[in-house]
């Protein structure tokens, strides 16, 4: 006899767990971005997920013109929002004054405005079809099965994130990166260049956001204007489920909203689970302001 | 008198409408510690920052051995072979001492030379080593000012700026940092610093300058400034 909760079985909510896990690390990257210019800048940049987006629709419309194989399509879309980062921190932070924070938030509310505007009109609001690799692969454990697709969207999320660890903690480029966001007056005496620092984070944090548009394309199949807030809105709050400005805390937090908003997907439908992440939201905010590894109260 | 290392002229540096250096000439001499003295609020802090190219001034020259570095970018400065060890010492709390030193390596290219010089940090300050794996944040006051100057000490400086080292300290700690200077000094590295601790200074220093709002409003040496009534009543807390 089989033990069922909610009318659902154990290996049901195992299953939808590690499946919300893999499609979590997007979340996890997106979450990352957020937590990694926070932490160099001090400001929440609020167009990170869309240029993640708009970088996975560059090289869909890239694909339009010319056939591109998924890996490409992939690198592509990681170099256009590296690209697109860099725009934004020209546009929103390299020009407005340190000293007003909120112009850089508003600037960057508009900007998230302006590219989701910006898709909406070259795909005239139409979903489009976003190549997956692996997507024909099914692992298979009995009743328990793995889609390849995600399983591969899990994997190079990882990669990325390992690459920006080594970036960070093994190069000079990552530690004056860090220097800049911990002392910045410091890390000028250091023969650091704040500017240069936070323009190249810019990029770094982009690049590896354009491989979490790229991947949220692949698992769901296709591109649409209606990921721009939602990406977001998760990405937002698994950066501040696991402490503003702590790298570990957003991959937590992101993985955590996956399996998360799955576990409700499957207990309410697809249209309610956004509510309950909501609610996750207002429970972290409510019971650990600071995140599961707070931080954020360094920058108070 | 020995030559001039470091000449500053006339340089005024402003906050927005507030003037805060209003037109500084001074100069530290090769090999020697030169010692500014000042009340709060005189503008000391400000000088130190526009020499290391943190502020830029509106008029004036600064000219490291002849060369104008005035309005330069830090990295430009530090490379020229001027550090400054800031007030407050400014460590980079998460990241680790050794990491810390490393940082203050930044501009240099010599990777070899860079870990001996670690290791010379480490043998100067043995309570560095101890804590070479640990985040500087965890540090006491004293240790952190040790990791402050070794980090400055990584540039390789020929002179070196030092803003009220020995602030907030117990006096044990005051007396090692500045025996510290003091060995700094003696291997060849030029010394200016910003001190309140006047009757510390008087026994290192080889010349003072005192600055009021914004200006300099005597010059002389230690003898010199033992004699100044000013002097005498505000730091060395003398009954006239």
């Amino acid at each position: 006899m089989e033990i069922e909760i909610f009318g659902w079985t154990l290996l049901d909510y195992f299953q939808t767990i590690v499946d919300g896990v893999l499609y979590g690390a997007t979340y996890a990257i997106i979450g990352i971005g957020f937590t990694l210019i926070f932490g160099v800048m001090d400001k929440l940049n609020l167009a990170y997920a869309a240029t993640a987006l708009a970088g996975a629709y560059f090289s869909w419309g890239v694909g339009t013109q010319i056939p591109l194989p998924a890996p490409v399509a992939y690198v592509i879309s990681s170099i256009a929002a590296g690209g697109f980062g860099y725009l934004v921190y020209l546009c929103n932070f390299r020009y407005i004054p340190s000293g007003a924070p909120l112009a850089s938030l508003l600037a960057t509310v508009g900007m998230l405005l302006f590219l989701e505007e910006l898709i909406v009109h070259s795909t005239q609001g139409m979903p489009q079809p976003y190549p997956a690799l692996f997507d024909d692969v099914m692992l298979e454990w009995g009743d328990f099965g793995m889609r390849g697709d995600l399983l591969f969207v899990f994997c190079l999320c990882v990669l990325a994130t390992v690459f920006l660890l080594y970036v960070l903690y093994r190069t000079k480029l990552g530690m004056a990166t860090r220097a800049v966001a911990q002392q910045p007056v410091a890390a000028q005496l250091c023969g650091m260049s704040v500017q240069g620092t936070n323009s190249t984070t810019f990029v770094i944090a982009g690049a590896i956001g354009g491989i979490a548009g790229a991947m949220i394309g692949a698992s769901v199949g296709i591109l649409s204007p209606l990921l721009t807030v939602p990406v977001t809105v998760k990405g937002l709050i698994a950066a501040v489920i696991g402490g503003l400005g702590s790298i570990p805390g957003a991959i937590v937090g992101g993985l955590l909203i996956g399996a998360f908003e799955n576990t409700f997907q499957l207990l309410r439908s697809v249209t309610e689970r956004d509510m309950y992440v909501m609610l996750l939201l207002f429970a972290f905010l409510a019971f650990r302001p600071g995140g599961i590894f707070g931080t954020a109260s360094r920058h108070e | 008198m020995s030559e001039t290392l470091l000449k500053v002229s006339d340089v005024a540096t402003a906050y927005g409408a507030i003037e805060a250096l209003k037109g500084v000439s001074l100069s530290a001499a090769d090999g020697e510690i030169t010692c500014l003295l000042g009340p709060n609020g005189a503008g000391k802090t400000t000088l130190m920052m526009t020499i290391a190219g943190i502020l830029k001034p509106r008029r004036g020259s600064i000219t490291l051995r002849g060369e104008e570095v005035a309005g330069r970018a830090p990295r430009h400065i530090v490379e020229r072979g001027i550090a400054l060890v800031p007030e407050n010492r400014l460590v980079f709390p998460d990241m680790t001492v050794e990491e810390n030193l490393r940082a203050g390596a930044f501009s240099r290219d010599d990777a070899a030379e860079i870990g001996r010089d670690v290791e010379a940090m480490f043998t100067r300050f043995p309570r560095l080593r101890e804590r070479s794996a640990q985040n500087a944040g965890t540090l006491s006051g004293g240790e952190q000012q040790m990791l402050a100057i070794s980090r400055a000490l990584m540039a390789r400086p020929k002179l070196l700026l030092m803003d009220e080292p020995s602030l907030g300290l117990a006096p044990l700690i005051v007396e090692d940092i500045f025996r510290i200077i003091r060995e700094l000094n003696a291997e060849g590295t030029t010394i200016f610093l910003v001190e309140q601790n006047a009757h510390m200074a008087l026994r290192i220093a080889n010349h003072f300058y005192l600055i009021e709002q914004g200006r300099v409003v005597f010059d002389g040496t230690p003898g010199e400034v033992e004699e100044e009534e000013i002097i005498k009543r505000a730091y060395l807390g003398t009954e006239v």
